[in-house]
């Protein structure tokens, strides 16, 4: 029984850090139609620069708002300097691009940080375990936790409820509308692209303790991402929400049960979900 | 206007694909011209092995064009069609991993029935992959590539006792290059299988070339530019988007098995989804819809990554920076730019 | 135009100096291992390693070495790739390097196209005995040398010997032949294995809690791994972090390199492993060599770097001893050579081009102090002789 307990909090941690990687992909793509291939990369930047942060001295709570400013600074740069250009051209220009800059941000962290697989450091209090319903838990991971579910809040009340939020949502519906409320698009883009990439910076400094920092770490991270997406649907929050937590849990249950095949049955559920329903769980187009 | 018509989200903006309206459809001389400029570079092609005798070299201009068939018929699908796909790699694995299991299992000597195995397996598991994927478009297409994609790839790394798993397939034998009981030569040595490959590689070309270039082509260019209006005018979509697709796999499995022989060798790193994006980078390189564009791009893009890695141990980043400024500066591709001098009247949309 | 035609002369008389300046035509050595990609660490030591012995020999045949460097990034083909570019553009003599046991196959069944001797100083598959009249082995221990290394130290350490062991391995064929040897041994000794067909995790696992989870739930005392080296401190974190080294030991079939402990730290101690070399073995040569690698490359000394390292002087040795570039005569010379080195005589066997070299049973633990500032040392609890690890000859 307590096994099953354990299952079930690992894919809660997985599934929100999937949830984190997918709502910044989807928010970037919802609201500013970029679908960027980058976003791994973006996400392994958190993790170094929050390596680099607590490495001198930092602490971890300081770092983990610090590093995803610094991720969200180096996604501005980004946006202002390459992604605007694409904005007029067609979408595969964009996927091109983000690949490109993914593989320039991943030869970037290696040539500053070189190859090593390094190790976030915890305060202590987190490097113990504690006993949650007769299971003996390491705490970060219950803290981890608790720092995705304020995430999603803060998402939840800044897209629901404030001005800006609200605006993003009617941007991503329709786009003229916003304009002619002499709203700028423009800052809406900007927007959108920063508030991903500091979702990605957030869940690579949570992941930094979870799976330790090292180069291709995007990658993976990358790719389960988009099964989140395709399979909770393009642009939709509460699809990701569904399909992040289902797949923590496929994922988990597979490597526990049919260790060899586990990532076989992630992928071939996302082939079913998207053959039988191309738009995903919830579909696809209104981004709420 | 956002999602509802998942293909217009492509369609809507081609201006920088290379223009090919019947218009410019070689008449007389102009055929005559390109015909001499094939011929030219055929020739070239053909000499270049015999000029520079060097093992490597020849190799590489080899797999240049094995690549360079895989992004034209890539080109087929996204030039063509309009049709975006993220990990078209997985059918160029999917021909060499079934060519290769055939001379592996059944018949290490026959070079032939080895390149039907490849493309009649791999088509048999297009089909139903293709059926799925097109009814649909645009965006949500391409992640379904890339859903498959990604399934072949786990059954290859997984599927240890028949792929090898992450080692791969080692050990293909070579078969004899035979006409009509001629032997001509070994897919083992590397001459004899460069010239085997041009010859292959240009009989591809050339059928693609007439095949895009006739009504055919013409009904997926309209398709491509507005699917609602084809579908008004009758054509059925889904069935000519399946033929088109079903063409660019055959292409690709074709391309697969010529790399199972080239290489002896085949591992499922080939069909990650990296490599399907340096594909598309490959097209979008050599200049979207003109088929010869992606196939100067795959040799560029070839040249550059092994050029590049011997430089530096940082290569990821020298790459990424190449493929950004030309995704900036060049977009129409190296097509792009002849088509300025081939036409200096017309005007770009 | 006649100043440009002079500019023209003047060039290529500048080139055609320098390159009779030149005049000494310098061997090239080919090396291959992978810079990029998960085990990149691991490729950056060897290539240091091999470095060092060609800064210490200086010359071969009374010419400059020099080392032509690429990277295999783990992929056979692009090894094979790599290595014709070395052989038929650059000019390479010989071979040396490579790190997994599929790109070192790969090349092996490709070395009469290539045409020169192969010499790796890591894979560890069984397959490489007696492959190939031109295809060596001189470095790492192989599968079978190392599960017979694990297996009688397990038996001849306390604390260990009445462990039940789960089998937890990377999935790919070195991963499996590693626990397969190990099971079968280990059964034939009577060490109580928990699960005889291994678990096995994709390379590119990262999250291991699930894993942790099963190994929680058989309830055994012990845990054998077969993983990338530099994934053993991923695995030996997450398991600390839910506390399973205070109940099981850990035995790797691969030892952990020594710059990932350090990031580790207290959660790498407690593992075991057989490995040729630790920077713990106390002997004047093993120290100067340490201390030499330390003041050139500034990192602790590993065990990639130093069995690269007596690998490459015997192909440089051999190389010698056979006076020319030939690749049957320097294969010649290499069969039966010897080098003593840091971990002692290391020979390359004239029966299958493997080597044998006596090795180490170690644990990892804080370190005293030392120069290189570790933390965590790999100390050397038993010392296995070449013919106890064998393969017989």
């Amino acid at each position: 029984m307590t096994t099953y307990i354990e299952i079930a909090l690992n894919s809660l941690v997985l599934g929100g850090v999937f949830l984190i990687v997918a709502i910044g992909l989807n928010i970037v793509y919802g609201l500013s139609r970029v679908m960027n291939l980058a976003h791994g990369s973006l996400y392994t930047l958190g993790a170094y620069f929050g390596f680099t942060l607590v490495a001198s001295g930092v602490n971890f709570f300081i770092a983990l708002i610090l590093a995803p400013i610094l991720v969200g600074v180096a996604g501005l740069l980004i946006e202002r300097t390459v992604i605007s250009l694409m904005r007029k051209r067609s979408m595969v220009y964009t996927l091109i691009l983000t690949y490109g800059l993914m593989f320039f941000l991943d030869g970037l962290v290696r040539y500053i940080w070189g190859n090593e697989t390094r190790f976030i450091e915890l305060p202590g209090f987190m490097k113990r375990t504690i006993s949650v319903a007769g299971v003996n838990y390491p705490v970060f991971r219950l803290i981890i936790l608790f720092i995705i579910a304020a995430v999603m809040a803060g998402l939840m009340l800044l897209l629901g409820k404030t001005k800006t939020g609200i605006t993003m949502r009617a941007a991503s519906q329709i786009p003229e509308m916003v304009s002619c409320l002499g709203i700028s698009m423009t800052w809406v883009h900007i927007g959108a692209f920063v508030l991903g990439c500091v979702l990605a910076g957030i869940a690579g400094v949570v992941a930094g303790p979870l799976f330790t920092v090292y180069p291709t770490m995007g990658h993976q991270m990358l790719l389960s991402s988009f099964v989140v997406i395709v399979i909770g649907g393009l642009g939709s929050l509460r699809g990701a929400v569904m399909a992040a937590l289902l797949i923590g849990l496929v994922q988990n249950l597979a490597e526990f049960f049919i260790t060899d095949l586990a990532m076989v049955i992630v992928y071939m559920m996302m082939a079913v979900i998207l053959a039988i329903m191309p738009r995903g769980l919830l579909g696809e187009g209104r981004f709420e | 206007m956002m999602m509802e018509n998942p293909a217009s989200v492509l369609a809507s903006e081609w201006p920088e694909r290379v223009e090919s309206t019947p218009a410019d459809h070689p008449v007389g001389t102009k055929r005559l011209l390109t015909g001499c400029v094939f011929l030219l570079i055929l020739g070239v092609l053909a000499a270049f092995p015999f000029m520079v005798p060097n093992r490597f070299y020849i190799r590489l201009v080899n797999e240049m064009m094995i690549y360079g068939l895989l992004a034209m018929s890539l080109d087929v699908l996204l030039g063509y069609t309009g049709l975006l796909t993220f990990m078209h790699n997985a059918y160029l694995g999917l021909g060499a991993y079934l060519a290769g299991l055939f001379l592996i299992h059944v018949s290490p000597s026959s070079l032939w029935l080895a390149f039907l195995a490849g493309i009649l397996c791999t088509s048999l598991i297009a089909l139903p992959v293709g059926w799925v994927q097109v009814r649909t478009g645009g965006l949500a297409f391409a992640l379904l590539t890339l859903a498959f994609g990604m399934m072949f790839f786990t059954i290859a790394w997984k599927w240890y006792a028949m792929t090898g798993g992450d080692d791969g397939l080692m050990g293909v034998p070579h078969p004899d290059i035979t006409l009509f009981g001629w032997v001509l030569g070994s897919s083992g040595r590397p001459l004899e299988m460069y010239l085997f490959t041009l010859f292959i590689v240009s009989v591809c070309f050339l059928l693609t070339w007439r095949i895009m270039h006739s009504p055919f082509g013409a009904v997926l260019e309209a398709i491509r530019e507005n699917e609602e209006r084809a579908a008004f005018i009758g054509i059925n979509v889904r069935r000519y988007k399946l033929m088109g697709w079903m063409f660019a796999c055959i292409l690709a499995s074709i391309s697969g098995v010529l790399f199972i022989l080239f290489r002896g060798y085949i591992g499922p790193t080939t069909m990650t989804a990296f490599s399907g994006a340096v594909i598309l980078m490959m097209v979008l390189l050599g200049g979207m819809g003109s088929l010869w564009g992606p196939m100067i791009g795959a040799g560029i893009f070839i040249y550059l990554q092994d050029y590049i890695s011997t430089k530096t141990e940082h290569w990821e980043l020298f790459l990424g920076l190449v493929v950004i400024l030309l995704v900036v500066f060049m977009p129409r591709g190296v097509a792009g730019l002849t088509e300025f001098l081939r036409r200096p009247e017309r005007e770009s949309r | 135009m006649k100043r440009w035609l002079v500019a023209m002369l003047a060039l290529s008389l500048i080139l055609v100096g320098s390159g009779a300046w030149a005049a000494q035509d310098p061997i090239k050595i080919g090396v291959l291992v992978p810079l990029s990609g998960i085990v990149a660490q691991g490729g950056v030591e060897m290539r240091d390693g091999i470095d060092m012995a060609a800064k210490e020999k200086k010359t071969i045949l009374g010419r400059p070495i020099e080392l032509l460097v690429e990277d295999t990034q783990i992929k056979p083909d692009v090894a094979v790739s790599k290595a014709e570019k070395l052989v038929f553009k650059d000019g390479a003599i010989a071979l040396i390097g490579v790190f997994s046991s599929g790109v070192g196959l790969a090349l092996a069944k490709n070395i009469d196209r290539l045409g020169v001797p192969f010499l790796t100083t890591h894979v560890m598959t069984t397959e490489f005995y007696g492959l190939h009249k031109w295809v060596f082995r001189c470095g790492q221990l192989a599968n079978d040398q190392t599960a017979i290394g694990n297996v009688n130290g397990i038996l001849a350490t306390p604390t260990l010997k009445d462990r039940t062991y789960y089998v937890l391995v990377h999935d790919y064929a070195w991963g499996h032949d590693a626990g397969a040897r190990f099971i079968a041994l280990a059964k034939k000794s009577n060490i109580k294995i928990y699960n005889d067909s291994f678990d096995k995790a994709p390379t590119s696992t990262t999250d291991w809690s699930s894993y942790i989870s099963k190994i929680k739930a058989a309830g055994v005392d012990g845990i054998y791994i077969a993983f990338i080296t530099n994934v053993i401190p991923v695995f030996a974190k997450q398991a600390f972090d839910f506390g399973l080294q205070k109940t099981m030991k850990i035995v790797s079939a691969a030892a952990p390199g020594p710059v990932e402990l350090e990031a580790g730290g207290e959660a790498c101690y407690g593992i075991f492993g057989a490995s040729d070399w630790s920077w713990d073995v106390n002997s004047p040569t093993s120290d100067a060599w340490e201390k030499k690698y330390f003041e050139t490359y500034k990192t602790i000394p590993s065990d990639a770097a130093v069995h690269s390292y007596v690998g490459a002087m015997n192909l440089f040795n051999a190389i010698d001893k056979a006076g020319s570039t030939d690749p049957d005569k320097i294969a010649q010379a290499l069969r039966g050579i010897s080098f003593d080195g840091p971990y002692g005589t290391v020979r390359i066997s004239a029966k299958d081009n493997c080597a044998r070299n006596d090795a180490v049973l170690t644990e990892t633990m804080a370190a005293s102090s030392n120069p290189y500032g570790a933390k965590v040392v790999m100390k050397v609890l038993r010392t296995f002789k070449a013919d106890e690890l064998g393969p017989p000859e």
